[in-house]
């Protein structure tokens, strides 16, 4: 039996070529990752393997055994604020979403960027999150996001207060 | 127990006083029932129920900060249910942003009757008359004693009390809001939506649930012939293929064998040929044009014409633009006995389930509705047909079933925003006073208020006609955000930014110049100042543009600066002035008005629904582009209306002058007027 690791657990997957997003939205019951195009134009479907963002509409189950594969439900410790992960807490003080469909493609996107980048220019933001569409048009609050989430992860006072 | 605060669906809303174009956008219902709107629970929370949906305007966070308000309790003691058409008052849809902020309105005075109400039982319990006692933090408290007071939890344990909505309960006025009017950055569904925890309609599964995909022609009109299902049928995980109807399916295990099933199918289809092709839609707009309604006609044309020292006339042409949500639409039906329950992110829920009654010949009160949380609508998720395709195949198999659009299919099989074909005679003085408006605008479709609205001109031209015609639409055309006022808006606009040049006039100086309506001079002057107007020029290698309107009675104004560089347009900054009355979610407002700008900048420089003979060329973001990250400017939205004007809406007008503000100031740039849409074909 093929298992993939996901968000810590070794999980069975019934056969190496089925679609990894739709294994986890549907054979695991994740649906945090969003079918958005299915052609990896959009980022919805947007997942981290060994720190990395990867479209999963674009992929397998077979081709990423062997790696660790995180969803937006394996980011946060647990259901509070406190709990949530800084990019997360960000997304949320600076109200960065309105549907909020791409929103987890979005979060992972920028969990992937920072891990390989502690402070990025605006540049390389956008450059990173160009292949990600929101289609409610929350860009400017997402790049907000992002700068607030690098400080605090940065662990830069400032970025911590600010919102109600 | 509970206190319950009910009412029917159509009392006492205010009428919204615009001044300018007043328009009701009504929420009446043929039913008479009462609606549970508002309870208290013996936990202190508050529950509110509203008929209206979530697609991204924020409406759970506001409408839970009027209830907060009214009821004295923190915002994050208030719990939303909206949209389930067994638990909340019934509502025509989400749409037309004046109705929801009826719906705010009436859950208001139900806050502020439930508040009356726990004072009245306060007073029993703690014996001091109700005028000694006041609501604070849920809790009914002494205004002399501070030490006497009772728990909203504690007031309503005993038996179940129910209230009727007073007629005229004392809504608390804007200068006493503590939650109302604040920034709410936290959104109540904040956290649900940054851990997955949100659920769409494609996140729905039930056990036991089959997965359908329908098998959809390759055009418009096209029926199938014959249909050979055999290898289909033979394919591991297919549990059958049925045809009823027209509706051919494969229904799966997993989502992977319908699809694979449903590309097998051998269909030989009917494809009607001669249809129209996207280059024949300015000609065929026109001359397929009926039904002219005279939005707005004033004095005496000819005279107007003769006192004009210029005339101009132009023609500006917008192409059909897909609505493209995020989330295509899904649909999860299940069947017991004669009960359908149907998830469908539908912005009509009670409409879906009056469709479904009549689909299968039952009482409305036999279907159950659910639109989760929507992944985008823009107007485009009224109709949702895909529903009733998942009831019948659930029907036929006798389980549930989840259909869910592919993106393509999404595009093809949702509705478009119309094409439209407006043109413009307009006369006026050597200093650019208007003397004459001529208008006559071909909309596609057969809904013909979508074209009307915005199509009245705000300027004070005295001798004005200005008529919709309704003009065949090849595709299928509905509503989408602001509906046909960004169209109207973006001709009028473009033309007013001509005659300003016509006659040497500054856009801001030139539109003032014929303005009376003060709120539209304030919006004007106040997006000037914030942006920093100082003419269509910039700098160097920069074109500034502006245009105003008008939109669910809210008064907008946007001024753009743009470079242009080997055939792209960037738009840099943007800065707008919104008079949408009181503000009472302010941030959620600023956000709606973001979101619309960064819409409208796809339509105005890139975005074009083409399609040739009955078929949709580019129905993939392959090949249909939508703003991204890259396309997003800066925005500053001021907020200038008055406190005691009521709310209008805040999430449809910033789309309807952003299209003109963007041709202006390319032209400023480039000195290329464009009157046609998109700029960027046409660089
Ligand atoms: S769904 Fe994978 S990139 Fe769009
Ligand atoms: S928040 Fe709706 S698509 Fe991004």
């Amino acid at each position: 039996m093929l298992t993939v690791n996901v968000n810590g657990e070794e999980r069975d997957a019934p056969r190496g070529d089925r679609n990894l997003l739709s294994f986890l939205r549907f054979d695991l019951g994740l649906t945090g990752a969003k079918y958005g195009c299915g052609e990896g134009l959009c980022g919805a479907c947007t997942v981290l393997v060994d720190g990395q963002p990867l479209r999963s509409c674009m992929t397998t189950v077979g081709a990423v055994a062997g790696g660790d594969v995180t969803t937006i439900e394996g980011l946060a410790a647990g259901a509070t604020f406190e709990d949530l992960h800084p990019v997360q807490q960000a997304f949320v003080d600076e109200q960065a979403m309105q549907c909020g469909y791409c929103i987890p493609g979005f979060i992972m996107g920028t969990v992937g960027l920072l891990n390989r980048e502690a402070a990025p220019s605006s540049g390389q933001v956008r450059e990173a999150l160009a292949e990600h569409m929101c289609r409610c048009g929350t860009y400017q609050r997402i790049e907000r996001a992002v700068e607030r989430a690098a400080g605090l992860m940065r662990g830069d006072a400032g970025a911590a207060g600010g919102a109600s | 127990m509970s206190l319950s605060i009910v009412g029917d669906v159509q009392v006492g809303f205010p009428a919204v006083r615009t001044g300018y174009g007043q328009q009701t956008y009504g929420n009446t219902s043929p039913l008479v029932e009462r609606y549970t709107w508002l309870t208290v629970g013996d936990d202190g929370r508050a529950t509110l129920f509203a008929g209206k949906v979530e697609y991204g305007q924020n409406i759970r966070t506001g409408l839970a900060v009027e209830v907060a308000d009214e009821l004295r309790v923190p915002l994050a003691e208030v719990d939303v249910v909206l949209g389930d058409t067994d638990r909340v008052p019934w509502d025509m849809g989400t749409f037309g942003s004046q109705s929801t902020a009826r719906v705010g309105w009436q859950l208001r005075k139900a806050a502020a009757t439930a508040r009356e109400a726990l004072i009245a039982m306060a007073a029993d319990v703690l014996d001091l008359p109700a005028s000694d006692l006041e609501a604070r933090a849920g809790r009914v408290v002494s205004k002399s004693d501070a030490s006497r007071g009772v728990d909203y939890a504690e007031l309503v344990r005993g038996d179940a009390v129910e209230r009727e909505i007073a007629e005229r309960p004392p809504v608390t006025p804007p200068s006493e809001w503590t939650v109302m009017g604040q920034t709410h950055r936290r959104r109540l569904d904040g956290i649900d939506r940054v851990t997955g925890r949100s659920k769409y309609s494609q996140d729905i599964q039930l056990d036991e649930m089959l997965f359908a995909t329908v098998v959809r022609p390759p055009a418009y009109g096209a029926r199938a012939r014959s249909v050979s299902a055999t290898a289909a049928e033979a394919l591991p995980g297919v549990v059958s293929v049925v045809q009823e109807d027209g509706l051919i399916a494969v229904l799966a295990e997993d989502d992977e064998a319908a699809a694979l099933g449903a590309r097998v199918v051998q269909v030989d289809w009917d494809v009607p040929q001669g249809q129209p092709s996207r280059w024949d839609m300015p000609t065929l707009l026109v001359e397929s044009g009926a039904e002219p309604h005279p939005m707005h006609e004033e004095g005496d044309l000819d005279a107007g014409f003769r006192q004009a020292d210029h005339v101009l006339e132009s023609t500006y042409y917008l192409p059909y633009i897909a609505p493209a949500p995020m989330e295509p639409r899904a649909a999860v039906a299940a069947w017991e006995g004669d009960r359908l329950t149907v998830w469908a992110g539908t912005q009509r829920p009670f409409g879906l389930r009056q469709e479904l009654a009549s689909l299968f010949g039952l009482d409305e009160s036999a279907v159950h509705v659910i639109a989760p949380e929507i992944g985008g609508g823009f107007g485009a998720k009224s109709p949702y047909a895909l529903a009733h395709d998942a009831a019948r195949l659930a029907r036929v198999v006798g389980r549930p079933v989840r259909i869910a659009f592919t993106r393509a299919e999404e595009t093809m099989w949702s509705n478009f925003r119309p094409a439209a074909l407006i043109q413009i005679k307009s006369g006026f003085t050597s200093d650019g006073r208007l003397v004459a408006w001529q208008s006559d605008a071909y909309h596609s479709g057969e809904r013909v208020m979508i074209g009307r609205r915005g199509a009245e001109t705000p300027y004070d031209a005295g001798n004005v006609r200005s008529l919709v015609y309704r003009s065949d639409s090849p595709l299928p055309s509905g509503s989408y955000r602001s509906l046909g006022a960004a169209v109207n808006h973006f001709a009028r606009e473009v033309h007013m930014d001509e005659i300003a040049e016509a006659v040497g006039k500054d856009p801001v100086e030139l539109r003032l110049h014929n303005l009376s309506e003060p709120r539209f001079r304030r919006v004007l002057e106040q997006a000037a100042e914030e942006f920093g107007w100082n003419g269509p020029h910039p700098s160097e290698g920069r074109g500034a543009g502006i245009a105003l309107g008008i939109d669910v009675g809210s008064y907008v104004a946007t001024a753009v600066e743009v470079s242009v560089k080997e055939r792209e347009v960037r738009v840099h900054r943007v800065g707008a002035a919104l008079d949408c009355g009181q503000v009472v979610n302010p941030e959620g407002a600023r956000n709606q008005m973001e979101g619309s700008i960064v819409m409208g900048i796809g339509g105005a420089l890139f975005e074009a629904s083409d399609f040739q003979d009955g078929r949709l060329l580019n129905a993939t973001f392959a090949r249909y582009r939508v703003p991204r990250i890259t396309d997003a400017p800066r925005i500053d939205v001021r907020f200038v209306g008055d406190e005691d004007t009521p709310s209008t809406g805040a999430g449809e007008p910033g789309i309807v002058p952003i299209a003109a503000s963007i041709s202006n100031a390319v032209f400023a740039a480039t000195g290329q007027r464009h009157r046609e849409l998109p700029i960027q074909r046409h660089l």
